[in-house]
């Protein structure tokens, strides 16, 4: 049966409806620019479970599951479901920790990048920029012959393991579980990790993107990549679609506020704007996949992504317990060491994970 | 549509590095192709795949075999 969201018009869809969701989540509570941000999302959850005391950002967000639950169901009903795994687990997890800290740096993955932009936030220019730079310099690595070797087939359960650990937590979040009174689960009481939107509806909204995000293979990276690669501009339509979606609900939510002074969850050091995002563009483009992508792939089955997003868990915990992470009043202390360890770290791992390719 | 002058194929690789090399190769060989993402419907990867004209096919499984690059399988698209 042909897959009407895998043409040309489907991608555009996906990525229109990623945005139209977005923006409204942000609406009815989400922070703002942040209706879907898996970097934020990852670290809100980090801070629920514990793993740092941030706590402004402490929520256990449904969004997330919701993408690799919706996944997960749609890739066993099309028979996609394939457990798949052993291809440079450590080299992953660390991949993903350093993506996590270079976002933290910028204050968003590339979905949010958009969004910032979509809502007027010209801050995300720069954010954008070093994105695309940090995939430009993946590429040239794939094109001399990196690679974290093959991933091979699993047993069924290896697969499920992500997606129930997913599930898991949504119960947890939808009982309202607390070991105390005090948590774990933490939930924030103020700033961004208390807004949000109510949860049926962000399970809901997580599903249904993951659904699209499945059939369509929509991925943020993937776009800058393939253009550079391949010059095909299929998956970068979709993201033109989600900008334009999302800018226009803004619009008419009364949401877009354009400048740069004053955004929402944002800070105007361009520089540390800039480099967080290539070093999270790198390390997206050597995982083979943008956070969103990565959430898709683990509930197919692959659990080379999902070591990826335990990765940016960590990440998230470290990024915060160790002041890397950036906050409306400016860049982490220790932000810009980090943003210089993880592009070494990448370096190293493109210069030596090589094969022939001539 | 029985001809398979103006059909295409695609060789499958396991990372995309070997889909850059079979590139490199054929380009070298002028065999006519094109670098492309996988088809969604043969896989759900995001990797890449090398597209040639289905006529072509005994020439490029021969280079790729020669030239000892690993490859999945070649399907017809």
């Amino acid at each position: 049966m042909r897959n009407y969201l895998s043409t040309r018009w489907g991608i555009i869809f996906t990525g229109a409806v990623i945005g139209v969701i977005a923006v409204t989540l942000q609406k009815l509570g989400n922070p703002a620019n942040m209706g879907i941000c898996v970097a934020c999302f990852e670290r809100d959850m980090a801070g629920s479970l514990g793993l740092h005391r941030a706590e402004v950002v402490q929520y256990m967000r449904p969004e997330i599951a919701g993408l690799v639950l919706g996944s997960f169901l749609v890739a066993l009903v099309k028979k996609e479901y394939q457990p798949r795994g052993g291809s440079s687990t450590i080299i992953r997890f660390f991949l993903g920790v350093f993506a996590m800290i270079g976002a933290l740096v910028f204050l968003g993955c590339p979905w949010r990048a958009l969004l910032r932009f979509s809502g007027g936030d010209w801050n995300a220019i720069a954010g954008l920029l070093g994105l695309a730079i940090g995939i430009a310099i993946g590429v040239a690595f794939l094109k001399n012959g990196y690679n974290l070797g093959r991933s091979y087939k699993l047993k069924k359960s290896a697969g499920w393991v992500f997606p129930a650990f997913m599930a898991a937590l949504v119960i947890m979040v939808a009982l309202n579980f607390r070991v105390s009174e005090t948590g774990p689960l933490f939930f924030s009481e103020k700033g961004p990790g208390s807004q949000h939107a109510p949860l049926i509806i962000s399970i809901i909204a997580g599903i249904i993107i993951g659904i699209l995000a499945q059939r369509s293979r929509f991925c943020t990276m993937g776009s800058i990549r393939d253009i550079i690669l391949a010059k095909d501009f299929h998956l970068a339509s979709g993201v033109i679609a989600l900008v334009i979606s999302a800018f226009v609900f803004n619009f008419l939510y009364g949401q877009f506020k354009p400048g740069f002074e004053g955004q929402p969850i944002a800070h105007t050091a361009h520089i540390w704007n800039f480099a967080g995002m290539v070093l999270a563009g790198l390390a997206f483009a050597l995982a083979g996949g943008c956070p969103g992508r990565q959430l898709i792939l683990s509930g197919e089955g692959d659990s080379d992504a999902a070591v990826f997003v335990m990765g940016m868990i960590v990440g998230a915990g470290i990024s915060h317990n160790f002041m890397l992470a950036s906050s409306p009043a400016g860049v982490g202390a220790f932000g810009p060491a980090a943003v210089a360890i993880g592009l070494i770290f990448c370096l190293i791992i493109g210069f030596t994970m090589r094969e022939k390719v001539s | 549509m029985n001809s398979a002058t103006n059909m295409y194929s695609v060789v499958l690789f396991h990372s995309t590095n070997y889909a850059i090399w079979a590139s490199n190769i054929l380009k070298r060989n002028s065999v006519e192709h094109k670098m492309i993402p996988v088809p969604r419907h043969l896989s759900s990867d995001c990797g890449y795949c090398v597209r040639f004209l289905s006529k072509d096919r005994d020439i490029v499984y021969d280079l790729l075999m020669n030239n000892g690059v690993l490859f999945d399988k070649i399907e017809e698209i």
